[in-house]
């Protein structure tokens, strides 16, 4: 609930500069606006991969964050994962890869951030919407009960996508910028 | 020692908070001196952002600093590859960011191109495949397309030994309608030594149409380089390194000192063309 009132405050903040400019062209602030939102919904994203593979999460509970997490996604995006041995891809749509970290055999899953995330320029496609890739270091953890500890560093390539809409409120159409995540390639790093 | 400065102010920054997930590592340095993204090389290339990777823009009075670029540009190299000379990173260098005729990189330039290494199922073999991407600008936006493969199992078709002075249509092949084709043709194994001196098979077209007749199936990416010919003089060859350090991520791999014929040699080169 604290994260749908979130993106609504975010929303509603673009759609004051969105009406304040009544342009599609992404300027400066607007872009800072917009890095902010895909920067939350990349933490969301963090925080349901968390309670998917935690044991102690109830089996209907994960089911149900993996529903929300899915809400995330643009439709048909893939997470591509690679390690340091073997730098070919492998693919796996997002519920599949939720649903592979939910049968992880570890009773405590943490996820540590580093501090740093990289966001590149908005680049407009030929559909009309705009597309970024946002870059993280996430360092995973499992631990089974018989203190079996599995540890890796990954960097996450993730693709958002931008897309302007339009809303009613009050009987007047507001338009403003939503951003949904698409495609991640998860990179495990050397460090 | 300046750019030994110059990296440990970069290493030492760190960035504001955006939220709690878990909690944070501390340790990021090797993570900020990667040139983590390809825009994040033509950034730092161009002098376009800051030490923490935020976007200057035109109206910034740093955007595209000689200065600030002549440090990021010595960063950019991959040090460990010795067959670019200190010579030649040093006249780069004064070429690029020369104040009467600074030379950036652009996204949307032109004259670039990706080589991604794919591999296809073949035969019930695992094959590699070479595809070659440049980025087209359309009317809304732009997009990736494919332009050139090539793909090492269909060389064979195209062999032509060039010894064998017997393999010709003669002259006065047209008076007869050309019936003599059915010799040439009866041996498929010698078809491609009838072909023009300039002949290059293409690949993409044949690639094409074994995946729609689904001889050829993708399997994975297993790597992926870019091309810069966009400088005046100059070619560069980008790769992305993934190993312990701060002289990581997305580095200038290959540097070459090249004239507009030697580069139309190498385009050739790179495409696997006249091989």
């Amino acid at each position: 609930m604290h994260i749908m009132r979130k993106y609504i405050f975010t929303i509603m903040a673009l759609c004051c500069l969105s009406v304040l400019q009544g342009q599609d062209v992404i300027s400066p602030e607007r872009k800072q606006a917009i890095d902010s939102l895909a920067l939350e919904k990349v933490r969301d994203l963090s925080r349901y991969i968390s309670i998917i593979g935690n044991k102690d999460t109830p089996f209907s509970e994960a089911n149900r964050v993996i529903d929300r997490a899915e809400e995330l996604f643009a439709d048909a995006s893939e997470i591509g994962v690679s390690s340091i041995n073997r730098s070919d891809i492998n693919y796996y749509v997002v519920k599949e890869y939720f649903k592979r970290l939910m049968a992880l055999n570890y009773d405590r899953v943490t996820i540590k951030w580093f501090n740093i995330q990289y966001i590149s320029d908005l680049e407009l496609q030929p559909d009309g919407r705009y597309v970024g890739v946002i870059t993280i270091y996430q360092r995973f953890e499992g631990i089974t009960d018989d203190g079996l500890r599995y540890m890796d560093t990954t960097k996450k390539d993730i693709t958002i996508y931008v897309e302007r809409k339009q809303t009613q409120i009050g009987g007047r159409l507001i338009g403003f910028w939503d951003v949904m995540l698409g495609d991640i390639r998860v990179t495990e790093t050397s460090t | 020692m300046r750019i030994t400065f110059f990296c440990v102010v970069i290493l030492s920054l760190t960035v504001p908070c955006y939220g709690q997930v878990g909690e944070y590592l501390g340790d990021e340095k090797a993570f900020y001196a990667t040139t983590k993204q390809v825009n994040q090389f033509l950034r730092r290339f161009n002098g376009e952002e800051d030490l923490l990777g935020t976007r200057f823009y035109q109206q910034d009075s740093n955007f595209r600093d000689p200065g600030l670029r002549s440090k990021y540009i010595k960063i950019l190299f991959d040090n460990k590859q010795k067959d670019i000379s200190l010579e030649s990173k040093k006249q780069f260098l004064a070429e690029v960011i020369d104040p009467d005729h600074p030379q950036y990189l652009d996204l949307h330039g032109g004259s670039w191109f990706a080589e991604v290494s794919a591999k296809f199922k073949y035969k019930g073999r695992e094959e590699k495949l070479m595809l070659f991407l440049r980025l087209q600008e359309e009317t809304v936006g732009s997009k990736w397309v494919i332009f050139k493969a090539y793909f090492d199992p269909f060389k064979e078709y195209f062999k032509i030994d060039t010894a064998d002075r017997d393999k010709f249509i003669h002259p006065m092949s047209h008076e007869l309608d050309f019936m003599n084709l059915r010799k040439i043709f009866d041996d498929p194994e010698i078809a491609a030594a009838f072909t023009d001196q300039d002949f290059q098979p293409d690949y993409l077209s044949l690639i094409l149409y074994e995946i729609r007749r689904a001889n050829l199936k993708f399997k994975t990416v297993s790597q992926v380089k870019f091309h810069f010919f966009q400088l005046e003089d100059w070619y560069i060859e980008l790769s992305e390194f993934n190993r312990p350090g701060s002289n990581n991520g997305w580095l200038i791999s290959n540097l070459i000192n090249v004239n507009v014929q030697q580069k139309d040699q190498l385009r050739k080169f790179i495409y696997y063309e006249g091989m």
